[in-house]
């Protein structure tokens, strides 16, 4: 056999270009912005000013009230598309494995795929004309209503994407043997039972996955806000989420001067924010998710 | 295994170094001419700058030659503030007006432009947006948009209408408009705060608030948005409210242009850069300046500056790019460029004739007319909360929610005063 230190260096050499991109493209970055809030740089030269900028971010009434009111308008983003998505992808799933499409089943699957495969700007400028006022389905103005912006951007936005969430419990559902499916069928379970009772748990541990990724994903939303609204995502920050408001604090907006200091601290908040959940997560609640083997 | 991957990498290597060689050949060049490098935020001027204008630069100019480097606008400021802080910054920078500018001179990125000859070619009005807090100039105006109010002529005529020259004929012909009812009378919607504030707040409002006394007042804390002027300016604005089209809450800017450029709605509060688009579809359009309250009062129009060029304090090229300057203020380039992009206009001292009517019937409302700059771009903006994006809100709110123009302006004073110290 091949002796360790060989053994080794082939290793370090089989991870090191992905690594080398990954420090040098995520790692690095990631750091210096980290790294960024915590000076400065008004006027020329940087000074350290420690937690200077998250003091400030914090108890200026202005920017602490547009922090948390994008942070509200976020967790509500996330909400409505982990309670849409979640039991939507589950049906169409279901429906797709169930043997009553046949030969369609290729079709259907692409068919509800395809949206994912758009750029956002397109889906948002569709779905912006089929609900305009003018010339659209709906007198209302969906988007123009601070109750009912936001949710009708986060349902955007889970009909582009619901086709993620799907091939996960899709997959999922395929992998289950069919002697397993077949011995319950001989017991005399019907088709309601066997799906709640044989295959929903197996397919459980999908569900601790879609969430997180969905968690992280929302988390770092920005780009159907931005198509839709702008950087400063109105009526009235309605449909701010702090992917906005980085970007109007970093880059600037209108006649404002742009910030890289508070863009710093701001995108560090929301890495701390990401990054303490997934963790917690991980530690908490993915260990404890019953897999049954197989 | 290694004798295989060989004459890949051979290969591999071998198109490196042409690549190499290649980039090598393209970067000499002859010895005698200058190269200067133009920074600027207007991406779909590309064309035109490469086509039309610069090569008439480098016509009267040789040995000087100039490339057109465009950002995107929403990336631009950050992208000069990176380019320059790591020394890469263009010789010749395009210039944002107001709050950007001053910090940009701040941080010192320009030389002072008081030695040109082209800068005392444009009035002091022209001039101030760009200058330091000593008055120092720093950029060469390039060209400033105007607002105005699109009407289409042939629903005018139709409704046997006038162009009104008071506030209260503006309501009267809006309200014919909506009493006949085959048109919608205005086409404004309050999706985009933006064009609130800027095509319609600024344009109705400075006939309330003086214009500039206003404007410079708040700026010394001499006025504040509580006084009745402004309170008036934002109940002008306000009045409009009953005129908009039916879901007016989401409907865009995009929205709005085409409701009037498919003829189905009689005006268009908008900016003189929308000329081509309004009249793309064959409208007979016409254009009027917001009227003042009574006849015979003194009438206020918006004048926005929106470019200009500075000089790069750390460039290579400074003498090319000085002559570049200096181009910059004469008629030639001036009467070349306002033609070459209908909706922007000269700020220089001398008249400049525009070959699209629209756009001379445009130039035609500065005539008689007090100019002012838009409300709260210089100095307001500088902070948390920056007041234009305030009243981008405020204005949104009193269209959608029925915030009143004393409670908004209540509001918008409050958050200014929260941060902000007259100038003085």
């Amino acid at each position: 056999m091949i002796r360790t230190g060989t053994r080794y260096r082939m290793l370090a050499l089989f991870v090191a270009p992905a690594l080398v991109v990954y420090v040098a493209f995520a790692v690095y970055p990631l750091l210096s912005s980290v790294g960024m809030s915590f000076f400065d740089s008004g006027g020329g030269d940087s000074t350290f000013v420690g937690f200077g900028n998250y003091v400030e971010l914090f108890t200026n009434p202005t920017t602490s009230e547009r922090f948390w009111n994008a942070l509200v308008n976020n967790v509500e983003f996330f909400l409505i598309h982990l309670l849409v998505e979640l039991p939507v992808g589950l049906l169409i799933a279901a429906l797709l494995t169930s043997g009553r499409l046949r030969r369609s089943v290729g079709l259907y699957r692409t068919l509800l795929f395809i949206p994912a495969t758009l750029s956002v700007v397109i889906v948002g400028f569709l779905w912006r004309l089929i609900i305009n006022p003018l010339w659209g389905i709906v007198e209302f103005p969906l988007l123009g209503n601070e109750a009912t912006a936001l949710p009708t951007i986060s349902l955007m936005s889970v009909w582009q994407y619901l086709g993620i969430p799907m091939v996960f419990l899709y997959t999922a559902l395929l992998a289950i043997p069919d002697d397993v499916v077949e011995a319950s069928r001989i017991d005399g379970a019907g088709a309601w039972t066997i799906f709640w009772r044989i295959k929903f748990p197996l397919i459980a541990p999908q569900f601790g996955l879609i969430t997180i990724l969905t968690y992280i994903w929302t988390f770092n939303g920005f780009d159907i806000v931005y198509a839709l609204n702008g950087s400063a995502p109105g009526p009235n920050y309605s449909t701010d989420i702090l992917g906005t408001f980085f970007y109007r604090s970093f880059f600037g907006s209108s006649g404002q001067v742009a910030d890289l200091d508070l863009g710093g601290t701001v995108a560090s908040v929301i890495f701390a924010i990401i990054l303490v959940t997934t963790a917690a997560y991980f530690w908490v609640l993915q260990r404890r998710l019953k897999t049954y083997e197989l | 295994m290694r004798s295989r991957l060989a004459p890949l990498a051979t290969l591999a290597v071998a198109a490196l170094g042409l690549g190499l060689a290649g980039c090598a050949a393209g970067g000499s060049g002859d010895g005698d001419t200058t190269k200067i490098v133009l920074g600027t935020w207007r991406t779909e001027d590309a064309a035109m700058w490469e086509n039309d204008i610069i090569p008439a630069f480098e016509k009267s100019h040789p040995g000087i030659t100039v490339e057109y480097a465009p950002v995107d606008t929403n990336d631009y400021n950050a992208a000069i503030q990176s380019q320059i802080e790591g020394g890469t910054g263009p010789d010749v920078i395009m210039c944002r007006p107001f709050d950007v500018n001053r910090s940009w001179i701040e941080q010192g990125y320009f030389d002072s432009l008081a030695e040109l000859d082209a800068v005392s070619t444009f009035p002091e009005t022209a001039l101030a947006a760009w200058e330091g807090d000593d008055g120092t100039p720093y950029c060469v105006p390039v060209a400033s948009v105007l607002a105005g109010f699109y009407y289409n002529t042939a629903i005018f005529d139709e409704l046997g209408l006038e162009v009104p020259t008071t506030q209260a004929e503006f309501l009267d012909v809006l309200d014919a408009v909506k009493e006949d009812g085959t048109y919608t009378p205005l086409a404004l919607g309050s999706a985009d705060g933006w064009q609130l504030a800027y095509n319609m707040l600024y344009q109705v409002g400075p006939n309330a608030w003086h214009g500039e006394d206003g404007r410079l007042g708040l700026i010394d804390g001499t006025k504040k948005l509580t006084d009745p002027d402004f309170v008036e300016g934002f109940r002008v604005f306000d009045s409009f409210k009953d005129y908009l089209p039916k879901g007016y809450e989401s409907i865009s800017y995009e929205d709005m242009t085409q409701l009037f450029t498919l003829g189905q709605a009689a005006i268009l509060p908008d900016g003189s850069w929308q000329i081509s688009q309004v009249t793309s579809t064959g409208l007979d359009v016409g254009v009027f300046g917001a009227p003042p309250a009574a006849a015979g009062e003194q009438r206020y129009q918006q004048e926005m500056a929106d470019m200009a060029f500075g000089l790069n304090a750390a460039g290579k090229q400074k003498e090319a790019a000085t002559e570049f300057l200096e181009w910059l203020g004469t008629p030639e380039f001036q009467q070349l460029y306002v033609n070459k992009l209908p909706g922007f206009f000269s700020m220089g001292s001398e008249p400049v004739s525009y070959d699209n009517p629209l756009a001379q019937e445009f130039a035609d409302l500065k005539e008689g007319a007090e100019l002012t700059s838009r409300l709260a771009l210089d100095r307001l903006s500088a902070g948390q909360p920056p007041l234009d994006d305030e009243i981008w809100r405020v204005a949104q709110l009193m269209y959608n929610s029925g915030l009143s123009p004393e409670e908004a302006t209540a509001e918008l004073q409050k958050g200014l005063d929260s941060w902000y110290t007259p100038a003085g």
